[in-house]
């Protein structure tokens, strides 16, 4: 019995450990040998044998199954060890592009009005004069269009200039309340490091009855916003002007680059400039017609976000499809 | 809009106010501040009075100069020739170091000794005063020798530049910086009054006289001078330079810094252009029309109010007698004549248009104080005058709506004396009612949002508490918001493709476009005022765009460029669209271990499946599109449930060689297309279904396309599915191809017998047979 425990015991594959099974446990082996001679044992001594026999086949049962899963065992992790690879290998195999951080954040920005429940507007590109700058309280004459370098187009079409030509619209296709964005490309004719002819601005009007939007209310949304873009900033209002706003402020946060200690990029002051806002100018209103109402509006310039929160430093770099540049943003 | 911390002083106590305050204070009332640049004067640089100027014995263009220099006089050699004109100077002594770091030394200068340097304005860091030295003079103080250059504030000046509104023409001086800073730091301003010595004791009204045509919209003051001696005053020519203004000669120096000092406008005139045959100086102010006042002398226009001057009239160093004028003018008024009128316009409409100062006695009495304690002028008594009565803006407030647009409350008393400060003339009605008379130089002030502006200004944005807008709200979700939606999930679609996205112009170049058939627009709709050649039009596609990205990334060694764009295009009447497009070029991936750094070329296949990824099922059909970019035969229109809305296609070799790019394919699709539409759902069948084969031959012009919509229009309910699974030609076939299609059979009703299954595949063969002509392989 020993013997044929330290048989199994040895058996170094599951060939072979195939035939000792058979051997000990087959039709025709061992165990059914001695199991066929119990009938030939005396009556008294029956019992004992049969004890004997069972202990004996059970012990044997138990090393035969300790050396089967030990061989399976070794049999699966030799096959897992051919078939072992350097995974490290396949790390560059991605092969997902990249949007462009302009209109990722374009995205970043319209989902945030829109969870507020800002409806979302848009308008053409080719806007008229009207539209773009009359009704918003620029007369032809108005210094304040030597801000705007136009394109035009020898029907006097032009390209808008900001995308306030869509408050214009809207106001004048619904009636207030209003709450809206219009996120848009617009253009202006200038053309050098800080300035491409085109770009993506986005801009908001709330339109209320009068008396019940004020300068606080402005404040409370854009510091909550500038919050959700950038992080944990602190926001200053600068007094300002401009034509469709008054009164109007300039809106800067804290310098994301040195925490408003002074760096390269905030010219040492801290502060970064990041948009425009206002109570809406009644010349507005008056021009779509509205009376006794109140709105605030604001605007902002997409890339500008765009190249803060990503520390993009040439915008120019923006509009060449420059692989290298947008893989970064994987 | 350049200031100088000293020429406020001039009118504003600063002494106790540090330059950071000063810029916290510009930046709170709405003078945002574009930079503050200190200058700073080198130590050991030092006030020299010269006692002597010898030529040097040895070399034509150098001076020795014996220079008194406080604590003894030293010997310092000087090649500027205006030294010898010049009694004080700033001398740089042994061991100061100049910007550069330019230590000065001992020098033996042609064998004779020189200890320390006289210094030029650049030298020391200041903006050029000219050529040579710079000559000081005690409009900068009291000059002592020895006395360190630093010393002086109005040297060692901290120059600001504010970058103003357009509306806030009244801060275009530093008089009206002032007058704004006195208000937010409530420092009175320093009375400015000046009592011209008119020595020669004449009358005006004995050499010239006024007469006026028509109704006068302007103020006009003229005063008489004849010019003895003038000096160029170093005070004068250190600051134009600071505030980075250039000038011409001595006056038109002295009146463009009065006119930057108090924000009056003036300008000399030669008074012999005034002068008759009578020997009388006669100024005719004419009123053309509104806002257009011309000054004729002698018969001749001279100038138009507020706009230019003829050239030859301006007075200059050389004249003998000149007249000054002082003028104002309602820029509102005059900004629509000009643009009415295309007038040309000088300089000084900048000021003229923004508005200046209407106070023209305070402007000719700066002027004064500054000619006659630098030069020698002779002033005759009196002016010639033109008033105008100006229409003030008197506006009824009432302070409850100031509160609500501001959201937060107050104090009547506290608006009303922010508003004094600010130079309105109040008067209080009721508890919360005012009348308030808007200064003639704030103009731009015509309703109450301005005064509440002005109070916001002065008491600071950033002392208003910030409050949630309450409303009442109805879901404002719309086609717009849809659409971004959608633009949001096929631009996640395109990038989890590979492809990267890109954004560019929405111009292009006409003749780029034309060269490649695309259409432009209508000559009469184009563009007037393109920025540069390459952006001359709006674009009719964005493949013109992609591929030039294509070739910019080639030449950064890029192998395999996939790029997308949704963006507008433009059709010949101007019409907008959105259209998506896709590029892919080179490699269709990136070399790695599992294609062995052999990565295959794109190809038609592997550019349409991902294609398919992003917009979801189409189906391809021979191209109807037309332009040179497509490959004849390698070209296709795309069809979404049925309609086509665009075209994907390998790149011609033409373009791709003119390009210089690797294998291209390449897609544009109308974005309206794509949007989602609503789907139901069709019944799924029980029972099983079959697939079977079955090889034709037909002429090889015939596409898929067409072999597909004869058995669709079989409308055989059986038929579910047909997919080509092979094509076949070779020379034995001729000009025929062998097609192969697998065709999914199944019923709604029943599981098919074996006969129901070969009626329908009979039922297809003749339908091929009759309209494609095949035969059974």
């Amino acid at each position: 019995m020993k013997n044929l425990k330290e048989k199994i015991i040895q058996a170094d594959s599951l060939e072979k450990l195939e035939k000792i099974r058979i051997e000990l446990f087959g039709k025709k082996g061992l165990l059914a040998v001695e199991f066929a001679r119990l009938k030939d044992v005396p009556g008294p001594e029956k019992k004992a044998f049969a004890e004997g026999l069972n202990e004996g086949k059970a012990a044997l049962q138990a090393a035969f199954d300790a050396q089967y899963e030990a061989l399976k065992a070794k049999e699966i992790e030799s096959v897992l060890q051919r078939e072992a690879i350097d995974v490290s290998l396949y790390s560059a195999l991605s092969a997902k592009g990249a949007l462009h951080p302009v209109m990722e954040t374009m995205n970043k920005i319209i989902d945030y009005f829109v969870a507020l429940n800002f409806a979302v507007e848009s308008g053409p590109m080719v806007e008229d004069d009207f539209h773009n700058f009359e009704a918003l309280n620029l007369p032809k004459y108005h210094p304040a269009r030597d801000m705007q370098d136009t394109f035009y187009f020898n029907d006097g079409g032009l390209l808008r200039t900001h995308t306030s030509p869509v408050q214009i619209r809207t106001m004048m296709a619904t009636t207030p309340p209003i709450r809206m964005i219009a996120p848009g490309t617009v253009f202006r004719r200038d053309y050098d490091l800080t300035h491409t002819p085109m770009f993506h601005q986005v801009e908001a009007l709330v339109v209320e009855e009068k008396g019940k939007v004020s300068f606080a209310n402005l404040k409370s949304i854009l510091i909550d916003f500038l919050r959700y873009m950038f992080g944990d900033v602190e926001v200053r209002f600068r007094p300002s002007f401009f034509p469709f706003t008054e009164p109007s402020a300039e809106v800067d946060i804290s310098c994301i680059f040195c925490e408003g200690k002074g760096c390269r990029v905030c010219s040492g002051t801290g502060w970064l400039e990041v948009l425009g806002c206002g109570i809406v100018d009644p010349n507005v209103f008056k021009a779509v017609g509205y009376e006794d109402v109140s709105g605030y509006a604001f605007g902002l310039g997409v890339e500008r976000f765009a190249m803060l929160i990503h520390k993009i430093p040439d915008l120019r770099s923006l509009f060449d499809g420059d692989i290298r540049l947008l893989e970064q943003f994987r | 809009m350049k200031v100088t911390r000293s020429w406020l002083n001039e009118f504003i106590d600063l002494s106790d106010i540090s330059n950071d305050k000063l810029y916290e204070t510009f930046n709170a009332i709405g003078l945002e501040v574009e930079s503050i640049k200190l200058i700073e004067i080198p130590q050991k640089v030092v006030i020299g009075k010269i006692l002597s100027c010898e030529k040097h014995p040895d070399a034509d263009k150098l001076n020795v100069c014996q220079i008194d220099v406080g604590l003894g006089v030293r010997q310092i050699v000087c090649g500027a020739a205006n030294v010898i004109n010049a009694e004080y100077v700033a001398v740089a002594m042994i061991g100061a170091v100049l910007p550069g770091d330019f230590e000065i030394k001992h020098a033996k200068l042609r064998g004779v000794e020189s200890e320390g340097m006289v210094c030029s304005a650049t030298e020391l860091g200041l903006p050029s005063l000219g050529e040579g030295i710079m000559i000081l003079d005690e409009s900068i103080g009291k000059l002592e020798a020895g006395k360190e250059l630093r010393a002086y504030e109005k040297v060692a000046d901290t120059i600001i530049e504010l970058e103003l509104t357009a509306n806030r023409g009244d801060c275009l001086s530093i008089y009206g910086v002032a007058r704004d800073l006195s208000v937010a730091l409530d420092i009175e301003l320093k009375s400015f009054s000046y009592k011209q010595e008119e020595k020669m004791k004449l009358g005006i009204a004995r050499e010239a006289e006024i007469h006026t045509e028509g109704i006068m919209g302007v103020n006009l003051r003229y005063k008489l001078a004849t010019i003895e001696t003038k000096k160029n005053s170093f005070i004068v020519q250190l600051r134009l330079a600071l505030v980075g203004m250039e000038t011409q000669g001595i006056i038109g120096g002295m009146f463009a810094y009065a006119t930057h000092a108090t924000g009056v406008i003036l300008r000399a005139y030669d008074s012999d252009c005034f002068r008759n045959d009578a020997d009388k100086i006669v100024v005719r102010p004419m009123a053309i029309k509104k806002g257009i006042t011309e000054i004729y002398g002698n018969g001749a226009p001279l100038g138009i109010v507020g706009v230019n001057q003829d050239k030859k009239c301006m007075a200059n160093d050389e004249t003998k007698q000149i007249l000054f004028e002082a003028s104002y003018i309602n820029p509102g008024i005059l900004v629509e004549a000009v643009f009415s009128n295309s007038l040309e316009k000088d300089d000084l409409y900048y000021k003229t248009s923004r508005g200046s100062n209407p106070d023209l006695s305070f402007g000719l009495m700066y002027l004064a104080f500054l000619m006659d304690r630098y030069s020698e002028i002779n002033c005759y008594e009196g002016s010639l005058d033109v008033d105008t009565e100006h229409e003030r803006i008197i506006l009824r407030v009432n302070t409850d709506e100031i509160c609500q647009i501001v959201g937060q409350k107050i104090e009547t008393n506290k608006m009303v004396t922010i508003l004094r400060h600010l130079g309105f003339e109040i008067n209080v009605i009721g508890d919360h009612l005012i009348t308030a008379e808007v200064p003639l130089f704030r103009h731009d002030i015509i309703n109450i949002q301005d005064i509440a502006e002005e109070i916001v200004r002065i008491i600071g944005i950033n002392n208003i508490q910030a409050k949630p807008l309450a409303f009442f709200e109805k879901i404002r979700l719309n086609s717009t918001s849809d659409r971004y939606k959608e633009k949001k999930s096929l631009r996640n679609r395109a990038i989890g493709v590979g492809f990267y996205e890109n954004v560019s112009y929405v111009f292009t170049e006409k003749s780029v476009l034309e060269r490649y058939g695309f259409s432009t627009i209508e000559e009469r709709l184009e563009l007037s005022n393109p920025i540069v050649e390459e952006l001359n039009t709006l674009r009719s596609t964005i493949l013109i765009n992609l591929l030039n990205a294509v070739k910019r990334n080639v030449s950064y060694t890029k192998k395999s460029i996939p790029l997308f764009e949704i963006g507008t295009v433009f059709g010949s009447r101007r019409e907008q669209k959105e259209v998506l497009s896709f590029v892919f070029s080179g490699q269709a991936s990136n070399e790695n271990v599992s294609n062995n750094g052999k990565p295959k070329m794109i190809d038609f296949a592997a550019f349409v499946q991902k294609i398919g990824a992003v917009i979801g099922a189409f189906e391809l059909m021979p191209c109807t599109h037309k332009n040179d970019l497509l490959h004849p035969y390698q070209s296709a229109d795309i069809l979404v449930s049925g309609k086509v809305c665009g075209f994907l296609s390998k790149l011609h070799p033409n373009a791709q060689q003119s390009y210089g790019i690797p294998d291209t394919f390449f897609a544009e699709l109308d974005f309206d297309t794509l949007l989602p539409k609503h789907m139901n759902a069709k019944p799924i069948s029980k029972f099983q279904g079959t697939y079977k084969d079955l090889s034709v031959v037909i002429d090889k012009k015939i596409s898929y396309y067409e072999v597909a919509r004869v058995l669709h229009a079989l409308a055989s309910p059986l038929l579910r599915d047909i997919y080509p699974v092979d094509i076949y030609e070779d020379e034995k076939l001729g000009d025929k191809k062998s097609l192969t299609m697998r065709f999914f059979i199944q019923s709604m009703e029943k599981t098919l017998q074996e006969s129901d299954i070969e009626a329908v595949m009979a039922q297809i063969m003749e339908a091929l047979k009759k309209e494609c002509e095949a035969e059974l392989r």
